[in-house]
């Protein structure tokens, strides 16, 4: 059974309805951290923040234990290869997204460092 | 008796079809290369039932025929998605989330007789409704699934579902939430005897029942009082399941875990009060067992309806229980302008909505093909698949079709159909119902 990339799109679009609330407040609030932030002078690259980075690296970490809780199933059952890679993107992606939102943050509550 | 020897109904009326046909039909023989072209026909098409495999149908063909005629027949306002009343009854999804409205995939242009069928005369090609009413048609698909045999078990209705120690995830969605209740009040009892069964019949999702034993498992296990349990599974086949590399896995998990097989048994009576049931083997011998709790799948065959009619299988291993049809072009053996989908249809396995899938751009193509007059190219190659869960919270993705001994027909490379793993938890947890909607609406 294979699927065109317009059934992964329909699938896709199916799959996403339950959580397009959530997905909208986070995408509301990243953006807006990110535009506020940027609209006084904040650049990625020219502000550190060692907390932001550490936090970020906890939530991603965490997530490996949590990620699977949230699917109703449990850190042990994740086995197999695949099971890895999908887990390790997936805290990749929430370590990433908590970055993208506490680096701008700490640079509009403690100022440029 | 054969559709071919007699006088069509209405004669001109065939040859009236292929003259409304258009210059826009699509040669037949890829089977991807016939989705995008629309033909024009006058052809009336009838749909039996709107479940997976009434929805998918009406989509396609509606998209595909322009001109058509098409009318489903359904009593129910809501569709059922059956595949996750088992996690349902294992307490890991809410019943609301099976449901939606008939009315949402049902695509515009398509009439919607909200009725229930009653019988079928397939030499004069009319359906009678249950209200008295007829419908006739030029090409008929029976998609009305199947039926749940509970008289044949002695002493059980679905009502008696969630009282008595007694389950059935088959029943109803409402059935499902109180087998849920049936286990809860079991798992609180702190121990006993529990007994899952399996028919001697072919059922839809063969691996329900397998799945049922081990969620109720997987929750006694949290509970750490595996010990106070006895798990027992009757099964009135002589294996667990047709896939046979995945057969000799479930014997050798079941033994593993400590739950006791008894195979060429099912069960034939229960005494509800008394918490009894008896089992009958092959040669009449009989047994009868206390249960604490007991999780029933009843005996499954075409609806009765169908049985009375012409189009149930006259000869082989599908005789009077079953559809009639070729298991390839999924056209009926004997009536030409019929064919079958889903549940309903004489088949070695294929009860599942994964079969749905695999089906229905092939009746699409092959109800296009004989609207054309043109050969019926496209065939199924038995695709199916069961999300076997194996505890709650892992599962494996076991696709298999009934060509070339069940052999393995994965879909993704990288998942192991073999493996049990986390990823296939949650494809059926979270993806397979997007993919089942997505099918309703023909666009997978
Ligand atoms: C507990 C359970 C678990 C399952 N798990 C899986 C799984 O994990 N994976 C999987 O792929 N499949 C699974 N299935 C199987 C899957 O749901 C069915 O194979 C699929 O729904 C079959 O589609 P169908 O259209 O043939 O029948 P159905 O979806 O049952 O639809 C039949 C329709 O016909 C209508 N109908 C019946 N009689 C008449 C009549 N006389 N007139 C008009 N309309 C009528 C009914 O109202 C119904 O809407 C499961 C099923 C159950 C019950």
């Amino acid at each position: 059974m294979s699927f065109s990339l317009a059934g992964i799109f329909a699938v896709l679009s199916h799959a996403i309805q339950p959580f397009v609330a959530l997905i909208l407040i986070i995408l509301a609030v990243l953006i807006a951290v990110q535009l506020v932030a940027r609209l006084r002078s904040y650049r990625t690259k020219a502000h550190h923040c060692k907390p932001a980075m550490i936090v970020a690296l906890l939530a991603g970490l965490s997530a490996v234990w949590w990620l699977p809780m949230l699917t109703h199933s449990q850190l042990g059952f994740v086995t197999s290869i695949v099971d890895w890679l999908a887990l390790i993107a997936a805290a990749l992606g929430v370590a990433l997204l908590v970055w993208l939102v506490l680096h701008p943050l700490s640079y509009l509550v403690r100022g440029p460092r | 008796m054969s559709r071919l020897q007699l006088p069509p109904p209405s004669p001109g009326r065939r040859q009236l079809l292929k003259l409304g046909l258009g210059a826009g039909a699509a040669s037949l023989l890829p089977l991807s290369s016939v989705f995008a072209n629309t033909i024009s026909t006058r052809a009336r098409i009838v749909i039996l039932g709107s479940g997976a495999a009434g929805l998918s149908m009406a989509n396609r063909l509606s998209r595909r025929l322009s001109g058509a005629t098409i009318t489903v027949v359904e009593p129910s306002d809501l569709h059922n998605y059956q595949p996750g009343w088992t996690l349902v009854a294992s307490g890991v999804w809410e019943a609301e989330r099976t449901l939606k409205p008939n009315a949402q995939f049902l695509p515009t242009g398509v009439d919607w007789v909200k009725g229930q069928a009653a019988g079928i005369n397939a030499d004069l090609r009319r359906i009678t409704l249950a209200d008295s009413s007829t419908l006739e048609y030029d090409v008929l698909v029976v998609a009305t699934g199947l039926q749940l045999n509970y008289q044949l078990i002695d002493g059980m209705s679905p009502k008696l579902v969630g009282r008595n120690g007694i389950g059935c995830v088959y029943a109803s969605l409402d059935a499902a939430g109180r087998t849920r209740k049936a286990i809860d009040t079991w798992l609180a009892q702190g121990g006993g005897q529990g007994i899952f069964t399996s028919p001697q019949t072919a059922i839809k999702c063969a691996g329900a029942p397998i799945k049922m034993t081990f969620t109720t498992l997987s929750r006694i296990k949290a509970e750490s009082t595996r010990e106070r349990f006895d798990l027992d599974y009757f099964t009135g086949g002589g294996g667990m399941f047709s896939q046979p590399w995945i057969n000799d896995f479930l014997k050798q998990r079941f033994d593993q875990e400590n739950i006791t097989r008894h195979h060429l048994q099912h069960l034939t009576a229960i005494d509800a009060g008394a918490k009894k049931a008896e089992f009958t083997s092959p040669n009449g011998d009989t047994e009868v067992r206390d249960y604490d709790f007991i999780h029933v799948v009843p005996p499954m065959s075409a609806p009765d309806f169908v049985k009375d009619s012409d189009l149930i299988a006259q000869e082989g291993a599908f005789k009077g229980e079953w559809l009639d049809t070729d298991i390839h072009t999924l056209q009926h053996n004997r009536y030409p302008e019929v064919f079958g989908i889903g549940d309903v249809i004489g088949a070695p396995i294929n009860k599942t909505a994964a079969s749905v899938k695999a089906q229905a751009p092939v009746v699409e193509a092959n109800i296009v093909a004989y609207l054309q007059e043109k050969p019926l190219n496209a065939r199924h190659n038995g695709y199916t698949s069961c999300p076997l869960i194996t505890d709650i919270g892992k599962a494996m993705l076991v696709e298999f079709g009934y060509d070339n001994n069940m052999e393995f027909l994965p879909s993704f490379s990288f998942i192991d159909p073999k493996e049990e793993s986390w990823s296939a938890w949650v494809l059926k947890d979270y993806l397979l119902q997007p993919a089942y909607y997505a099918m309703l609406e023909g666009r997978v």
